[in-house]
């Protein structure tokens, strides 16, 4: 019978009518939760990340890997703070990395893709899936901040590349386009034309970080790393305020 | 306080919609929004022409045309470092398969000089059926957009017979339509899939209430079991093994891979066609009369070239003011943005070659106000600018860039 075994779950205070009470109260948060976090981070990331995360030709190797996980580490830790604290819950990342994607892959295929035409393979976003993942358990074996900032911070961070290279690597391939050598994802940005995103907005590689050209993604991710370390207790501390408010009042 | 969560969550969802309304279309269609003396004094178009008007999926229209960039650039807009031909088109019903600038094709953007004369062409194929106004346009580092005149296309045809394949340097021929999605989806479905396996690993058990009181009475230690441990630490071993080794062969399948290409062209102006010194005209002053929307031009035009010429057009931000009196090619008088008999010339005789000869013109229509260019003198830089087009009797075509501060008459 180790099957059972290994499903049993642990033990709990309630029994009876009370349980089943407190059960239906964990499907209400959680269906609450999950559309707040769906609304709420996506919208946040769009706003922050925004054109790195839509497009193709915008997942350069400098300014793509060092926003994307510094700008995603913000929920996760606040909602970490919550989960974590309160109920020993490891899955705060997870969680709201799982809604933002329902939220992004939503807006791909409607806005993006019925609404404004643009094949999908050019509007693939980024995971940090493995990133969440790994933040969780971090948090959950360590059961503390400051180990949960260093090390969860870091590997949120310098998974975030190598995570997304299988996604995007081939469309890094080179093409002979206009007497030029491109991407394919540059010919994305060519040929499926976007009026409103001339391609001298996109930021490929700009600033000082430019100067080590070749290492320009370990440099990007390190940055970020130390980054992540420093904005990942910054939002736990977000997360337990916005917390305090609303359970004291509720429990 | 879930009335509050209610709202806060409703207003999540307005502003989400909202953000998914409108990533590309904010363009289209806004060229009267912007200021006049940046329609009539940055990139001035003429002979723009479509090589067809009704097209199949998969077929091609070339759109050419010419500008000259003006010399008396407004002040505070800024010079064109980076600039980028673009397609006003409701997204990518079309695609642009190529493009050029006299005659060097063009993938990035490029510097433009003020003063200099260019001609481009833009390649486009037909994707999905419909019929659209489509203008090619440019936009400006740090200044905006400036449209140039606009024409309507009709496709027709199945959007399912729509190809487009690119062929690689190594020689792969890719579909771009489908390339790489199964791949991305894949590995999204592959991470979500673990990660929802995570989060019904915790969500099967008693959550938020029995967690919390055993918690504070305690007995935290339940709530985490040693399989749970044995699991996490399995995660943090295997998630990011398999993270580098899925990164290291994609690394080993494209060797070849480049980052994103981000160098501007380099594209020189094409030996001067707009006061190219055959002949000059020189704005001696100009008033513009609100109420009979009419804008009066002195000017001393001095010919320099070998052949008597007359004046025939006067054109700025894509509206044209035509000498009737004068035949001459391409006038397009069904264009709604041309005014076929709008430019009136006092004493229209031949300007002989060496003369100089002081001319006053009328531009006159309703034009100035319904495109809402009549606002230009409340603006802080109420110049204007334009084209004037000169015909020798052979129909030699010589073109000036003028410019001038406007007087308003409001009687
Ligand atoms: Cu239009």
């Amino acid at each position: 019978m180790a099957t059972t075994k290994l499903l049993d779950i642990p033990p709990q205070p309630y029994t009876g009518e009370k349980a089943r009470l407190t059960r239906a109260y964990d499907y209400l948060i959680l269906v609450l939760a999950l559309f707040l976090f769906i609304g709420a981070f996506h919208l946040h990331v769009a706003l922050t990340v925004g054109d790195w995360d839509f497009w193709l030709d915008w997942k350069d190797r400098q300014w793509w890997p060092l926003v994307t996980p510094l700008m995603m580490i913000t929920f996760p830790a606040a909602v970490q703070a919550v989960l974590w604290t309160n109920f020993r819950l490891p899955l705060g990342a997870t969680l709201c990395v799982s809604c933002l994607l329902i939220g992004t892959w939503i807006t791909r295929i409607f806005a993006y893709h019925y609404w404004n035409y643009f094949p999908i393979n050019m509007v693939l976003p980024a995971t940090m899936m493995p990133s969440a993942l790994v933040l969780d358990v971090i948090l959950m074996l360590s059961n503390s901040l400051t180990v949960t900032s260093i090390f969860g911070g870091m590997s949120f961070a310098l998974l975030f590349y190598p995570s997304n290279w299988p996604i995007f690597g081939l469309f890094h391939m080179p093409v002979e386009y206009g007497n030029a050598q491109l991407t394919l994802a540059d010919v994305f940005g060519f040929q499926y034309i976007r009026a409103g995103m001339p391609e001298y907005l996109r930021i490929i590689e700009r600033g000082t970080l430019r100067t080590y050209g070749q290492y320009a993604t370990p440099l990007s991710a390190f940055c970020s790393a130390l980054l992540c370390t420093l904005m990942y207790p910054l939002w736990w501390y977000l997360g337990t305020w916005f917390a305090t408010i609303r359970y004291v009042k509720t429990i | 306080m879930f009335i509050h969560i209610k709202s806060y969550v409703a207003s999540i969802f307005m502003a989400l919609v909202f953000l998914s309304v409108a990533p590309n279309n904010a363009y289209a269609h806004g060229e009267k929004a912007l200021e006049p003396f940046i329609r009539m004094r940055t990139i001035q178009w003429y002979d723009v022409q479509w090589s067809q008007e009704s097209l199949k999926v998969n077929d091609e229209v070339v759109v050419t045309g010419k500008f000259h960039v003006a010399e008396d650039w407004p002040r505070s807009v800024p010079k064109p470092d980076a600039a980028y031909l673009n397609v006003a088109i409701p997204g990518p019903v079309l695609i642009r398969t190529e493009r050029y600038l006299n005659g060097q094709p063009w993938v990035s953007s490029a510097a433009l000089k003020l003063g200099g004369d260019y001609d481009f062409k833009i390649v486009l194929k037909a994707r999905l059926p419909g019929r659209y106004h489509i203008h090619p346009f440019f936009n400006l580092q740090d200044a905006g957009a400036v449209m140039g005149p606009g024409h309507w296309v009709e496709v027709t045809g199945d959007a399912a017979t729509f190809t487009n394949s690119v062929k690689t340097i190594s020689g792969e021929t890719v579909d771009m339509e489908t390339y790489g999605l199964v791949n991305g989806v894949s590995w999204h479905v592959l991470w979500i899939v673990l990660g929802t396996a995570w989060l019904l690993w915790w969500v099967r058990r008693p959550l938020f209430i029995p967690r919390f009181k055993m918690l504070k009475s305690g007995n935290e230690d339940a709530l985490i079991t040693p399989l749970d441990k044995t699991i996490a630490k399995g995660i943090l071993v295997v998630v990011p093994l398999f993270v580098f080794g899925a990164y290291a062969m994609t690394d080993s399948q494209h060797p070849n891979a480049i980052p994103l290409q981000a160098a501007l062209d380099q594209i020189e102006p094409l030996p001067p066609t707009v006061n190219n010194g055959a002949v000059n005209v020189k704005m001696i002053r100009t008033e513009y009369r609100v109420p009979v929307r009419t804008m009066n031009m002195v000017a001393q035009i001095h010919n320099y070239s070998d052949q008597p010429i007359r004046i025939g057009e006067f054109a700025s931000a894509n509206l044209r003011f035509i000498n009737p009196s004068l035949d001459q090619p391409g006038k397009n008088e069904e264009d709604t943005l041309v005014a076929a008999k709008g430019l009136v010339i006092d004493d229209d005789k031949l300007i002989q070659p060496g003369e100089t000869k002081t001319v006053s013109m009328a531009a006159a229509d309703a034009l100035w106000e319904t495109e809402k260019l009549d606002g230009l003198f409340r603006d802080a830089d109420s110049r204007m600018g334009g084209l004037l087009f000169l015909y020798d009797p052979s129909g030699k075509r010589y073109i000036a860039s003028i410019s001038t501060s406007v007087i308003p008459k409001f009687d």
